[in-house]
């Protein structure tokens, strides 16, 4: 069970990006829990105003708050990552 | 490798999160926020001066003053020195680790080899704890690494002599006294009427509220200064730099001011700061606000008329916000 409200999670955060930085040629299936959101690997190609957007995008989507840069860089990692502090920050 | 036995923790802020790590290593139980909020920290200064090639600002009180107001509010003691001589500063420290000291140095950033090459560049007020060496190296709590660090003794002799503005001339402290007993809720009270007066009545034309109008009315004058459009652009994306990636815990420091109250609330039983720090949770939103908007226009060069115009009235919202949140704040500590 609670592996479906991850994986519901991680396409509702992936939906949230695309919707965010309006990029339409790309689907949520084709984005990689895994891969650093910001490297060469990831589909996405991201920069750092596309990072700002998404924090503010994060906080007010899911009423949480990502403060300092160096929390910021660890918590837009990836997917995952993406996940894993909205799930911790909804438990506290 | 000798090495004292020393918690490392991350930190939003180089200068607090050092202090706050070497006082909760002599044993005072105290947060990174609790730190910021009890030096008054929070501040803001719109500089143009020969100093600086291109006017600047900035958010926070100046450097140092974090571990001098915590001194004044707390009762506790540093021991600081600064070197004429590079090698009597290598000597210092040495001893001061032989005798399992953790020391505080202000380095020049770019020498910490241990960060992202992209992250390092020359700024010579970065604070990292020192907590062991060897013959050739020193292990490192730096407060911007997830974990303890090794660096050449050779490389550090460089970082904590640099030359420049601000130079470090090897300044090294640590907490020498912590007394026994503190009255949070009083130094807290104090610290909040301090940080209210920094804001709202310095009689300096360009700190704390009238520095943000200042900075309102300036910066549509900017392209007038600027060499061209790429200079322009790159200041203005320095506004998002300023308030987001050197440390400052988040929107310009009001994240890191925000807990401050949440904590205080706690201490001084009073929940009118936890509304207040909700309030200044909104302000720290909006400043990045305006940093992403910053961001924005510099990176697409947008930086017609239209879009200063709309940058300074972000910034002279923010100082209308600040305005109320200060006087309201020092009316509830009253």
């Amino acid at each position: 069970m609670q592996d479906i409200q991850t994986a519901e999670l991680k396409t509702e955060i992936k939906e949230l990006i695309l919707d965010t930085l309006k990029i339409n040629n790309i689907k949520p299936e084709d984005i990689d829990d895994s891969v650093p959101l910001f490297s060469n690997d990831n589909i996405l190609g991201l920069d750092s105003i596309d990072g700002i957007e998404l924090i503010m995008a994060v906080q007010k989507k899911f009423n949480v708050r990502i403060g300092d840069q160096n929390l910021s860089r660890s918590v837009l990692e990836s997917i995952d990552t993406i996940a894993e502090f909205v799930i911790k920050e909804k438990e506290n | 490798m000798k090495e004292i036995d020393f918690k490392h923790k991350m930190a939003a802020h180089c200068e607090t999160g050092t202090v706050t790590s070497l006082l909760n290593h002599k044993g005072l139980d105290i947060t990174e926020p609790m730190v910021f909020g009890l030096s008054s920290g929070i501040f803001f200064g719109y500089f143009e001066s020969s100093n600086f090639p291109f006017p600047t600002f900035i958010v926070r009180n100046k450097p140092g003053s974090i571990r001098t107001n915590i001194s004044k509010r707390l009762g506790v003691k540093f021991y600081t020195k600064k070197f004429r001589s590079d090698k009597e500063g290598e000597v210092t420290l040495n001893e001061l680790i032989l005798k399992d000291i953790p020391t505080a140095v202000q380095v020049d950033f770019y020498y910490m080899d241990y960060m992202p090459d992209y992250q390092r560049v020359h700024i010579n007020v970065h604070f990292v704890n020192i907590i062991g060496m060897n013959d050739s190296s020193y292990l490192i709590s730096d407060s911007y690494f997830p974990k303890k660090s090794e660096l050449k003794k050779t490389t550090m002799q460089k970082a904590r002599f640099a030359g420049g503005y601000m130079e470090p001339k090897g300044f090294l402290f640590y907490p020498e006294y912590i007394p026994e007993e503190i009255d949070f809720e009083k130094a807290i009270i104090k610290a909040i009427k301090k940080n209210a007066f920094y804001m709202l009545k310095l009689p300096v034309p360009f700190v704390g509220i009238k520095g943000m109008r200042k900075f309102a009315r300036k910066v549509t004058d900017w392209p007038n200064i600027a060499r061209d459009v790429d200079h322009l652009s790159h200041e203005i994306m320095r506004i998002n730099i300023l308030l987001e990636d050197q440390g400052t815990g988040g929107a310009g420091f009001r994240y890191l001011y925000a807990t401050f109250l949440q904590q205080a609330a706690d201490i001084v039983k009073d929940d009118g700061l936890k509304d207040m720090s909700k309030r200044m949770m909104e302000i720290g939103d909006n400043w990045r606000n305006i940093s992403y908007f910053a961001a924005k226009i510099g990176k697409n060069r947008d930086l017609g008329p239209e879009r200063l115009k709309e940058l300074s009235e972000m910034i002279n919202a923010r100082a209308d916000e600040e305005y109320k949140f200060f006087n309201d704040l020092n009316k509830l500590v009253k």
